[in-house]
Formats: C-alpha cells, sequence, structure tokens
C-alpha cells in the first residue's frame, strides 16, 4: 500500500529512460490529496513525461508510481483499465473524437462505463457542460470549436464520471488571453467544488502559480525544487531562481554550446 | 564518405535482425491483445457493423468495377487464345477457374490494400498524434478493443465476400463480352463452367486463399497505424508500408498457398 493517505499520487525513485537517454533519474514527487499541484519546468525537461508516467501510459524504468493506493505500472492491462476510470486527463490538444459531435464526446465515458438511461445521461452531460460554459455548443463538431473551447469540452469529458484525479497537460499553450483566464479559473472552480485533486502541468509560470497550492519544478532528469510558489520564489538555488524569474542566461545558457566564436568567424590562425 | 568496416555492416545487419524480430513480437502481441486479451466494450456489436461499412461496403464500389473490367479483358484475350485451337467454347471454363482460383482472391486483396487498408493506416495514426489513442487509454477504454479488435474483425469478414463478389461480377462480365459480344454459345459457356469447376478444388481454395489475405492485410494495416511515428511524415510512411507490406505479403502467400492447393506433390 501507499505509504500515506494524505497524497493522491506518489513516485517514489522513479527513473526514466528513453533508449540509452535517461529522462529522469531517481525521482521522488507526492501529490497532495485534494490540492492544484503545478508541475513545472522548462521545454524538453520531461513534464508530459511525467504526467504519462503518472498515468501509466509509460512505465518506469525503475521505482513505484502510487495512485489512489494502487501501484500502476504492477497491474495488469484490465486493472489498469479499471485504476484509469478515478483519473481524468486533460491532454494539450484536447483530443475530443472527431467523429463524435460535442454531447457524445462528452457522453462517452458515461456510455462506456455506466448503464445509466438514456435520460440521465443527458442530464450529467448538460451539468458537465454547463460547469464549462458550452452547454450552448452541444451539437457542434470539434472541428467547429476554436482550441480554447476544444478544451473546455474536453475539460467536461474528463470530469464526466467525476474522477479522483485530474491531470491537465500543458492548458495554456497557445490560448488567446481570455480563453486563457477561463482555463485558469475553471481548473481552480472544478478542484473546489468537487474536491478533486489536481496536477497542472506547465511551463507558463504565472498562471501556474496563481492557482497552484504546491509546485514542483523539474529539469536535467531530477526535482530542482518544491514548495508554495512564495518558497520558490524566494529560492537560493541559482537554476531555480533563473526559471522563476525568467532570466535569459544563467545557469542554463543563453547559447547553445558551440566552438570558439572568434574561431568560427576567422578560422583558425 | 567513410567506408564501412566488415564489423559495422555485421553490426548493421544485427541490428536490422533484431529490428525485425522486435516488430514481428510486438505485432504478434499486439494481435493477440486485440482478439484474445480480456475485457470488451459494450456496444461491440455497433462498433463491428460501423466498420464492416467504412471497410467493406465503402470498397464495393472499386471492387465491382475492377470485377467486371478484369472478367471483360479475361474473356477477350481468352476467347482470342482459345480461337486459335477451335476451342473458344470453353473460354466460359477459363474466365472462371481464373477468377476463381487466382484473380478473385489476389486483386481483390491488392485493390483492399491500397483502399481500405491505407484508410485504417491513416486514421488509426491520425487518431495516434491527436492524442485520441491516449485520450481513450486514460478514460479506461482499451483502444485496442475499442478502436482495433471492430477493424479487424471487418477486416477479416469484408475481404473474403468481396472476393467472392469480385469473382460473380468478374465471370458475369466475361460472360457478357463472350456471349454477347463475340458469340460464344451461351450453353456451352455455362455448361463448360459448371462441368469444370470443383466446389472443393476452386471455389474453396479460393475463399481459403482471400480469408488468409484478408487477414494479413488487414493485420498489417492496423498494426501499422497503432505502431507509427506520431507526425504527418510518419503516418505518411506508415501509409507506404502498409500498401507495399501487404502487397507483397500477398503475392508472396499466393504463391506458397497454390503450391499447397494445386501444386500436386
Amino acid at each position: 500500500m501507499s505509504a500515506d493517505n494524505a497524497y493522491a499520487i506518489e513516485l517514489k525513485g522513479v527513473s526514466f529512460k528513453r533508449g540509452t537517454r535517461s529522462i529522469f533519474n531517481n525521482v521522488d514527487i507526492q501529490i497532495p490529496r485534494g490540492k492544484v499541484t503545478g508541475i513545472m519546468g522548462p521545454s524538453g525537461s520531461g513534464k508530459t513525461t511525467l504526467l504519462r508516467l503518472m498515468g501509466a501510459q509509460l512505465r518506469p524504468s525503475n521505482g513505484e508510481v502510487w495512485v489512489n493506493g494502487q501501484n500502476l505500472p504492477k497491474l495488469s492491462r484490465s486493472d489498469l483499465f479499471d485504476a484509469r476510470k478515478q483519473m481524468g486527463v486533460l491532454f494539450q490538444s484536447g483530443a475530443l473524437f472527431t467523429d463524435l459531435d460535442v454531447f457524445e464526446n462528452v457522453a462517452f465515458p458515461l456510455r462506456v462505463h455506466t448503464e445509466l438511461p438514456e435520460e440521465m445521461i443527458r442530464d450529467i452531460v448538460l451539468l458537465k457542460l454547463q460547469a464549462v460554459g458550452l452547454r450552448g455548443a452541444i451539437e457542434l463538431m470539434p472541428d467547429e470549436l476554436s482550441g480554447g473551447m476544444k478544451r473546455r469540452v474536453a475539460l467536461a469529458r474528463a470530469i464526466a464520471l467525476d474522477p479522483q484525479v485530474l491531470m491537465y497537460d500543458e492548458p495554456f499553450v497557445g490560448q488567446d488571453p481570455i480563453a486563457m483566464g477561463v482555463l485558469v479559473r475553471l481548473i481552480r472552480l472544478l478542484n473546489d467544488a468537487l474536491g478533486i485533486t489536481s496536477v497542472v502541468v506547465s511551463h507558463d509560470l504565472a498562471e501556474t502559480a496563481s492557482i497552484a497550492d504546491f509546485l514542483y519544478v523539474v529539469g536535467d532528469g531530477q526535482v530542482l525544487g518544491q514548495g508554495t510558489p512564495q518558497d520558490l520564489m524566494n529560492s537560493d538555488n541559482p537554476r531555480l531562481r533563473q526559471f522563476m524569474t525568467g532570466d535569459p542566461d544563467g545557469p542554463v545558457p543563453f547559447h547553445y554550446p558551440a566552438p570558439d566564436f572568434r574561431e568560427d568567424l576567422l578560422g583558425k590562425r | 564518405m567513410r567506408r564501412k568496416s566488415l564489423l559495422d555492416r555485421v553490426a548493421h545487419l544485427g541490428q536490422g535482425a533484431i529490428e525485425t524480430v522486435t516488430i514481428l513480437g510486438r505485432s504478434g502481441l499486439f494481435l493477440v491483445h486485440a482478439l484474445l486479451g480480456r475485457g470488451g466494450i459494450g456496444g461491440g456489436f455497433q462498433l463491428l457493423i460501423k466498420q464492416l461499412y467504412s471497410v467493406g461496403v465503402l470498397s464495393l464500389a472499386i471492387i465491382v468495377v475492377s470485377g467486371i473490367f478484369i472478367g471483360m479483358v479475361l474473356s477477350l484475350q481468352g476467347f482470342s487464345i482459345l480461337a486459335k485451337y477451335g476451342s473458344e467454347q470453353a473460354v466460359g471454363q477459363m474466365v472462371a477457374l481464373t477468377l476463381l482460383r487466382e484473380l478473385g482472391p489476389v486483386v481483390t486483396a491488392l485493390l483492399f490494400a491500397g483502399r481500405a487498408g491505407s484508410a485504417l493506416t491513416a486514421e488509426i495514426g491520425n487518431m495516434k498524434s491527436t492524442e485520441q489513442l491516449s485520450s481513450l487509454e486514460m478514460i479506461g477504454v482499451d483502444p485496442l478493443k475499442y478502436i482495433v479488435a471492430p477493424r479487424l474483425w471487418a477486416g477479416f469478414i469484408s475481404l473474403p465476400v468481396l472476393a467472392l463478389i469480385f469473382n460473380v461480377v468478374g465471370i458475369w462480365g466475361g460472360s457478357w463480352v463472350a456471349i454477347d459480344w463475340l458469340g460464344v454459345y451461351e450453353g456451352s459457356f455455362w455448361a463448360n463452367m459448371q462441368n469444370s469447376v470443383s466446389f472443393t478444388d476452386d471455389v474453396a481454395n479460393g475463399v481459403i486463399k482471400s480469408i488468409v489475405f484478408a487477414f494479413v492485410v488487414t493485420w498489417i494495416a492496423v498494426f501499422q497505424g497503432y505502431d507509427c511515428e506520431p507526425t504527418s511524415e510518419g503516418i505518411s510512411r506508415a501509409t507506404t508500408k502498409t500498401v507495399v507490406y501487404s502487397s507483397l505479403a500477398v503475392l508472396g502467400l499466393d504463391f506458397i498457398l497454390t503450391a499447397l492447393m494445386f501444386g500436386d506433390f
């Protein structure tokens, strides 16, 4: 069993490799239950990989991934699919089913996992769409929706089965300020109203820090820092400070490693 | 360019062999999980019907048109050759045997790979690149059961039926050219065909061939889509692989099956 019920998700000593390249090396992460936890880090630091490890879409090369008291990598394929009914994920693209309209997309998890009568499914779908402000878009097809609307419909689908854990993969990327504001508000609102645990993977510092109760910053295959947004802002770790303040140069250099500039321009003499 | 040493070449060959065996193993597990794995999906029959429509019914036009033309061409060619020996009355027998034993299953499988196989690969590849497969997984629905299995069964069922339809319209096209155009006596056209075509040797063997081709073509198409790199270039490469691998597999297997069925050894 997981050590502590205070955490909805626990990664214990997790390492992950792609081929011979190490993405994570002995990482420990604990996601507090009922809170919004942000996982931040520069692009390419493996944040989405971390989310996929939490959903057991990737298997760690070492370590344990506990979600709601179950060590996911040890589960059989069918048990894993059962465990995922307690989890919702909002993918970066929304990942709506393109052959289904908005209503059917949100109704999909209810149809495959419950035997509710049609009227009840309709009521639940309307409630979920009302929560994300898109009840009026019920008959639209995914290609008729804007990027922000797609994510909101996907969010309604992710909460259709009232999951205990909701994970967001880069929810703010490519959104205009209004859509971003709507998503920020929704993530916080849904977390508090439904009493769920939210994990927001993002590199948008201001938005994530504004809603997160707790933050992890990952980079170089490790956890660089953790704490409340304020703790991290005041951190002495130079790598962490550079990320939090957005300095273009620092421990992460502005220049990609290259030979001496003078030699490159003038040639070796 | 640096010349490769002998050791490099051996290592390269070994690497290629390992990758091939890995892909074969992965595709085998993929098939076993999709067809025999636990955890069925509610509404599976409806999913199958939907796929039978998009894989089978939508392939009907190309199969019917090709079947008619191939039957007509066979009849024309057969008539001109047989007429030299005064045996033009046997053209019905020739058209029927050629279609039932070879061209029906083989050409249908090749057309099916080009029309339905490539569409299956592109569709599943696109679902992968737009994270729809990942999304299904996280909703707690196994994409192997929900997406892959109905498409596999639809392919297994459709292709043999399409091959039979191809044979029927091919023989009809052949009869139209031979009887109505070239003036072959109708009675001998059909009687020769009836006397020489054996149900077990010709019709059943042709159906067995088309079942084998259905299995291989659909398996390749669906696996290539599921296993592709989720980029536009990856999907395009997977679609090409589906058509090339399926065509080669059909032609190679046709030789083996023909040798086993009609080889007399």
